[in-house]
């Protein structure tokens, strides 16, 4: 048996170190768009259908703005402001304009009106997004090529590898993660969003604008999703469609950590992300399903997700 | 600002009513609190306590009526802005944010007096840290201040969770059963506590309270809660010597 699994590796050693790039690349993307999601339920008690939207709005506006500088003549590298600069738009903009003109109305409602309302949201969002970039595939990947590739040695072969993949999107994951899990427990403002995400109630009779909290917290979450598509743009062609595939992987993300833990979201990502492109290589007619496998392998064995706790409700 | 003369009542409420579906929890509240005193609100269970202090602190707003605060009308007002105005108030439940220490809870609750802030400011400022350590000291926890909330036993959560209250220096106090939970041997030590901080802050207080003697001893006037309405209202050695709120009241509520 042994020797069956080394006789294995060495046909298909180099695809399997190159799934696990792959998966290193996708995991760091679904985290950031999972961190939001979770962090957004937790204080808006609102399942936003609609946040993956916001992933690819982001992804097409970083493009757009790409686009737009290298058109100036900029040099390659502002590529990178353009992917910046749509996560602060998306997240300064657009996030409160939704959180005002909708979400306020449907706190504390029934799940399923806030299910609809928020889907609703999501197929408008598709809509605003062919009519202003259409449905041909919108490419920008200047900030991957300015990078280049990197030839990471693998037993006696090379892989080559974009440095974009392998160093930015990991480091931003990782960089977000540690900054997060900082803001959260370091700062007067990351406890207070704790605070109401324990008790809104509590919180608000200790004098916090809940309200104001609410607002900033899905404005955040929004610009993380944004900046997750922002990332994610140079790697692939952008297609309507983009957003619903995130959003479903970021709902197995989020169930399977559980809720309210960032870390375990982290490591969800990458358990989910690496299983997923494991498939893409190995069983490519798996591909769609073995996220939603591990979820529900996890979901069996803890109802609770991996990391989360039962929550013990208040009368 | 005219300040009122000492004799007008603190909070006032009038003609209450408020239903829901076909349980009257407010059935024609009057009831006016005046200013220094301790009142103790007894009664059965789902006789309307809890909704009283949800009324006047702005998370329920009742269907008819009107309360008034220092002589303002705060009916309609967030619950936000009525703690601003000097109403706090403390849940059956302690509401502790339990992954953070007892300082933090304290400091927390003075930070949001002191208020606004910038999304970077740090977690304690020495100030604060200095008031909150002070609050908890009068309140007797200062040997578990560095402890996490959800360490504490009841009696001292109980405590915590009111030193949070009063952090926010509120000039009336709505309690609902501070004593709740808290096993009989602490409780009059955690009402003794409890009362002497209060009155040396000078801050005016409503308690909802099951037990008797707690009530006996340390409340100035008790309202007797019954059915939405107040039924027996005055001191507690007249109060609790009527026939009817033995029969009707202690009776039914010994249990909790």
């Amino acid at each position: 048996m042994p020797s069956t699994i080394i006789e294995w590796f060495s046909d298909n050693g180099l695809l399997f170190g190159l799934a696990l790039l792959d998966g290193l690349a996708y995991a760091a993307l679904v985290f950031m768009v999972a961190v939001g999601l979770n962090l957004v339920f937790g204080v808006l008690r609102i399942v936003n259908v609609a946040h993956g939207s916001l992933f690819a709005i982001g992804a097409y506006t970083a493009a757009s703005i790409g686009i737009f500088f290298a058109s100036l003549g900029l040099p390659m590298w502002a590529g990178y402001v353009a992917l910046v600069l749509s996560a602060l738009l998306v997240g300064a903009v657009l996030g409160p304009l939704i959180e005002k003109l909708l979400l306020r109305r449907i706190y504390g409602h029934e799940d399923v009106l806030q299910l609809l309302v928020t889907f609703a949201l999501f197929m408008i969002l598709e809509d605003v997004q062919k009519l202003i970039w259409g449905v041909q595939p919108i490419m920008q990947d200047a900030p991957m090529k300015f990078l280049g590739t990197v030839d990471i040695p693998f037993g006696d072969d090379f892989i080559p590898f974009t440095a974009y993949q392998l160093f930015v999107l990991p480091g931003v994951a990782v960089a977000t993660l540690a900054a997060l899990a900082w803001f959260l427990r370091r700062t007067l403002t990351g406890r207070v969003i704790v605070a109401v995400t324990t008790d809104k109630e509590a919180a608000t009779a200790m004098g916090i604008d809940a309200a104001k909290i609410m607002l900033l917290t899905f404005s955040f979450g929004a610009g993380l999703a944004a900046l997750g598509g922002a990332l994610a743009s140079p790697t692939t062609s952008l297609v309507p469609g983009v957003g619903a595939s995130t959003i479903v992987l970021s709902f197995a993300v989020v169930a399977t950590a559980g809720l309210g833990q960032i870390e375990g979201a982290a490591l969800t990502s990458l358990m989910i992300g690496l299983g997923r492109s494991i498939a893409v290589y190995f069983a490519p007619e798996f591909e769609v399903v073995v996220p939603y496998i591990i979820m529900v392998a996890v979901l069996l064995v803890r109802p609770q997700g991996l990391f989360g706790v039962l929550e013990t409700r208040r009368v | 600002m005219s300040t009122p003369p000492v004799t007008a009542p603190l909070l006032s409420a009038k003609g209450l009513r408020l239903a829901f579906g076909g349980v009257k929890a407010a059935d024609g509240i009057d009831l006016d609190v005046m200013p220094g005193e301790f009142l103790a609100i007894i009664g059965p269970n789902g006789a309307g306590k809890t909704t009283f202090i949800n009324m006047s602190t702005g998370y329920l707003r009742p269907q008819a009526g009107s309360i008034e605060f220092d002589g303002q009308p705060i009916l309609g007002l967030k619950p936000r802005a009525i703690v601003r105005r000097g109403i706090g108030r403390s849940f059956q439940l302690p509401q502790l944010f339990t992954e953070h220490t007892v300082l933090e809870n304290a400091a927390l609750a003075v930070a949001s007096r002191l208020g606004p802030w910038s999304p970077l400011t740090p977690l304690l400022r020495p100030a604060w840290r200095e008031e909150a350590m002070d609050l908890l000291e009068r309140f007797g926890l200062a040997q578990v201040a560095e402890s996490r909330a959800d360490t504490l036993n009841e009696g001292a959560r109980k405590l915590a969770d009111i030193a949070m209250a009063v952090a926010l220096q509120p000039r009336l106090l709505l309690m609902d059963e501070p004593t709740s939970g808290v096993a009989a041997a602490e409780k009059m030590q955690i009402v003794e506590t409890l009362v002497r901080v209060l009155r040396q802050s000078g801050v005016t207080a409503v308690f909802v309270e099951h037990d008797m003697d707690v009530v006996a001893r340390f409340a100035d006037r008790v309202a007797v809660w019954s059915q939405g309405r107040i039924a027996a209202l005055g001191p507690p050695a007249q109060v609790l010597a009527d026939p009817v709120v033995q029969r009707d009241v202690i009776g039914i509520s010994t249990h909790a």
